[in-house]
């Protein structure tokens, strides 16, 4: 049977037998790209993933999807791009950087169990409920895949796991032993981990707003209240019954119906003009903010005035303190242009959102930094040990009660200590690897790269170029003195 | 000389494109230029009396203030049909925090309800609202988000600019613009009155023409002491919830009168005995 060859052949699968290639602009998972159920269905497979003790640990412990969804968001879609994009050589290489950044996750959860972002059963699982997820969504919008695409889209999920794992052994080479195996781990190994807990209960209700509705906050918080309760309850009747009841989830009246008139709703989009539902467009212009000097920010900019001011009315004639605010400027401001300790702890330093500085935080600065500049070794590694050696220099200066990482409160106590000389190495490491081409200064391609804008009007450029000085007093006056608005922003304190 | 230095300001204020519509014709009305012009272009309002209403009523203060909103939006409506540009009002200064707790408290609430009450009104009639000071801590936090809010939504009109002075002292805005000018690194020998003015906050406005301070008072009272260098001022004896817009605009025929007479003596001020 030709689909069967498929997927018994897992090492060798960048071209099954029908010729058509697995990955590339024809595979089955570029249909699903842009497709809105795959919104739905992503949730979905992260929480069926998030199950997973051993993910559940990881995702606590390193992700920065609680406090920065937007740019995790734009980096995983990036990254599955080029994982499935048809060039071989990007594919390798994003690849070899996945497994570099998984490499550097491991650490035990709440009760001791250890985990490591490189178990081979673990990453196989994330490759199941991705594949799963995509046959359940259409399943449920009342479209069901026939037995061939849904080999064919098996056989795709195998050549992912195998370009990154090196072979797909860990997943049952044929789809019929798939559904087994599935419901095994779903019945056997998934848990109500915190991590599960959290995406379905707390991420939609304190998702912060992206780039784009900065300036809208009382919209945006409007949207997310009503958005968010039905984005959990629709992903908690779409999970796999044998989940819910172990897990404890609510069944509530009417939750199932909400989901797949969801699903279906989503599903009608299929009827709309080829090309107007883009996911990648979506994601771009949700990170769009007004500084950038992309051509569509100045409608982004009349658009966010346009917000702010509906928004602003909105306020105003609501009635009399009957809104909260989001962001409280508190009377104890530190001058314009600077955020308070709590402020700056809360959107940069707490990158993993989970209200202490540890390792992971800095961690997640340094992935965000040489996913950015997309970075090879031996580049990442010397990034990464800048910010470990910071690490290490924050914890003997902050870490004030002994506990291995620092509270909210540590850093208000020492936050201006913060400059020592571990932190300026991360600046003159961070001005190395921007300055790919070992010229001494930043120019504005290697600009571009870092902070996704071009060179800003006030910068101390000279002749067009950004110089290490000026390079590394920037980097530390946004760390240590908490300045905003500056090209950091964007990069490490936006969601 | 210093006059020179007044019309390099409206020079730069005139040529900013977009922020200054309502220059309306040329020459300005600078003192003693004889280009009179029919409405003066910046009316600020020294709003005095409030307090003596009330207590001529048997009132507590606080009924004073209350009645005090009618006739702020009965200005803000015969300025704008008059053609004035520009209208300040002083609704508190820094030196009003002495005041009682009690009533202090009070005003903010009143205006924190006056502004939310009139936002949309004020943005239907295309009048872009700003305010000048509101530095103090002790403003509550809800209040300066209203304001913020209120410039936000108002900021693209481009109807008559209402400048709300609230926690505003003239000196402190000079000494601001000072220290924002010695941050800039500006040389001594470069900082002129042009320049000076820039560091100020909203630049764009420009001089006060005309002050209407009610109540017969006659003092500045550290109101927008770079702006007023050149300005008329008339001292109604009206108590300022007694007055209205017939009131205000007799102080316009007033200003009209003097600017004619080349800063001579105002014949027709409005219940003026002095």
């Amino acid at each position: 049977m030709r689909t069967g060859t498929t997927g018994a052949n897992p090492r060798d699968t960048t071209r099954p037998a029908d010729g058509t290639p697995v990955f590339g602009p024809d595979s089955q998972f570029h249909a699903f790209f842009d497709d809105p159920r795959w919104a739905l269905a992503v949730i979905r497979a992260t929480v069926l993933e998030a199950a997973h003790p051993q993910i559940g640990a990881a995702l606590i412990d390193n992700s920065t999807f609680v406090a920065h969804p937007w740019r995790r968001l734009r980096n995983t879609f990036l990254s599955m791009r080029r994982m499935f994009g048809a060039d071989p050589a990007v594919r390798e290489r994003e690849a070899a950087r996945l497994n570099r950044l998984h490499a550097r996750m491991s650490g035990s959860d709440s009760r001791g169990r250890a985990y490591d972002a490189m178990d081979r059963a673990t990453r196989a699982w994330v490759v199941a409920t991705l594949f799963e997820s995509a046959v359940t969504m259409c399943r449920l919008s009342g479209q069901p895949l026939d037995q061939d695409t849904m080999e064919r889209i098996y056989a795709e999920y195998l050549a992912f796991l195998a370009a990154l794992d090196g072979d797909a052994e860990e997943l049952p080479a044929t789809l019929h032993d798939f559904w087994p195996y599935f419901d095994r781990v779903v019945e056997h190994e998934l848990e109500n981990t915190e991590a599960a807990r959290v995406i379905l209960y707390r991420l939609f209700d304190h998702l912060p707003a992206p780039a784009l509705f900065d300036g809208a906050p009382t919209l945006w918080a409007a949207g997310r209240a009503v958005a968010g309760p039905v984005l959990g309850a629709i992903t908690v009747a779409s999970l796999p019954e044998p989940y819910r009841r172990r897990a404890g989830l609510p069944e509530m009246p009417g939750a199932q119906t909400l989901m797949r008139g969801a699903y279906l709703a989503a599903g009608l989009a299929r009827f709309l003009p080829e090309g107007w539902l883009n996911a990648e467009s979506v994601i771009e212009v949700l990170s769009l903010s007004p500084a950038s000097d992309d051509p569509r920010s100045r409608t982004v900019a009349a658009l966010r005035g346009r917000m702010k001011r509906a928004s602003a009315l909105l306020r105003l004639i609501g009635p009399l303190g009957g809104v909260p605010h989001p962001a409280p400027a508190s009377a104890a401001d530190p001058g314009e242009g600077r955020r308070s300790a709590g402020e700056f702890f809360h959107q940069v330093l707490d990158q993993t959102g989970d209200g202490h500085l540890d390792w992971p935080d800095l961690a997640a600065m340094a992935r965000e930094l040489s996913t950015r500049l997309d970075l090879d070794e031996p580049e990442e590694t010397r990034l990464y040990d800048a910010f470990a050696a910071w690490w290490r220099e924050l914890q003997t200066a902050l870490d004030t009660d002994g506990d291995g990482r620092v509270s909210a409160d540590e850093y208000a106590a020492a936050a201006p200590s913060l400059a020592g000389p571990a932190l300026i190495r991360v600046a003159d490491v961070l001005f190395d690897v921007t300055d790919k081409d070992g010229s001494g200064t930043i120019d504005a391609e290697e600009h571009q790269a870092l902070f996704r804008t071009a060179f800003h009007r006030d910068l101390t450029t000279t002749d067009g170029t950004y110089g290490r000085s000026a390079f590394v007093s920037d980097f530390l006056s946004f760390m240590s003195a908490r300045r905003t608005s500056t090209p950091y922003d964007p990069l490490l304190a936006e969601a | 000389m210093t006059d020179h230095g007044v019309r390099d300001g409206r020079a730069v204020t005139a040529d900013r494109p977009g922020r200054e519509r309502r220059s309306d014709g040329p020459g300005g009305q600078r003192p003693g230029d004889g280009a009179a012009r029919a409405v003066p272009r910046h009316v600020a309002c020294v709003m005095d009396g409030n307090g003596r209403w009330a207590e001529r009523r048997s009132l507590p203060r606080t009924a004073g203030h209350n009645a005090a909103e009618a006739t702020v939006i009965d200005i803000i409506e015969a300025a704008r049909s008059a053609g004035v540009g520009w209208l300040s009002l002083y609704a508190f200064s820094t030196e009003n925090w002495n005041r009682p707790g009690a009533e202090v408290d009070h005003l903010m609430r009143l205006v924190r309800r006056v502004v939310r009450k009139h936002a949309p009104l004020l943005l239907a009639r295309g009048i872009r609202c700003r305010f000048l000071g509101v530095a103090d801590p002790r403003i509550p936090r809800d209040l300066a988000r209203d304001f913020e809010d209120l410039t936000t939504l108002t900021g693209d009109n481009r109807g008559m600019t209402l400048t709300v002075a609230f926690d505003h002292g003239g000196r402190r805005d000079i000494v601001e613009a000072a220290r924002s000018l010695i941050r800039s690194g500006t040389p001594a020998d470069e900082v002129t009155e042009r320049l000076f003015a820039e560091h100020l906050p909203w630049p764009d406005t420009p001089d006060v023409d005309l002050v209407i301070r009610t109540s017969g008072e006659q003092r500045i009272s550290n109101f927008m002491l770079w702006k007023v260098a050149y300005a008329e001022w008339v001292f109604p004896e009206l108590l300022w919830p007694d007055f209205r817009a017939p009131d205000f605009l007799a102080c316009l025929h007033t200003y009209r009168d003097r600017d004619r007479r080349f800063g001579g003596l105002p014949h027709q001020t409005n219940g003026d005995a002095r």
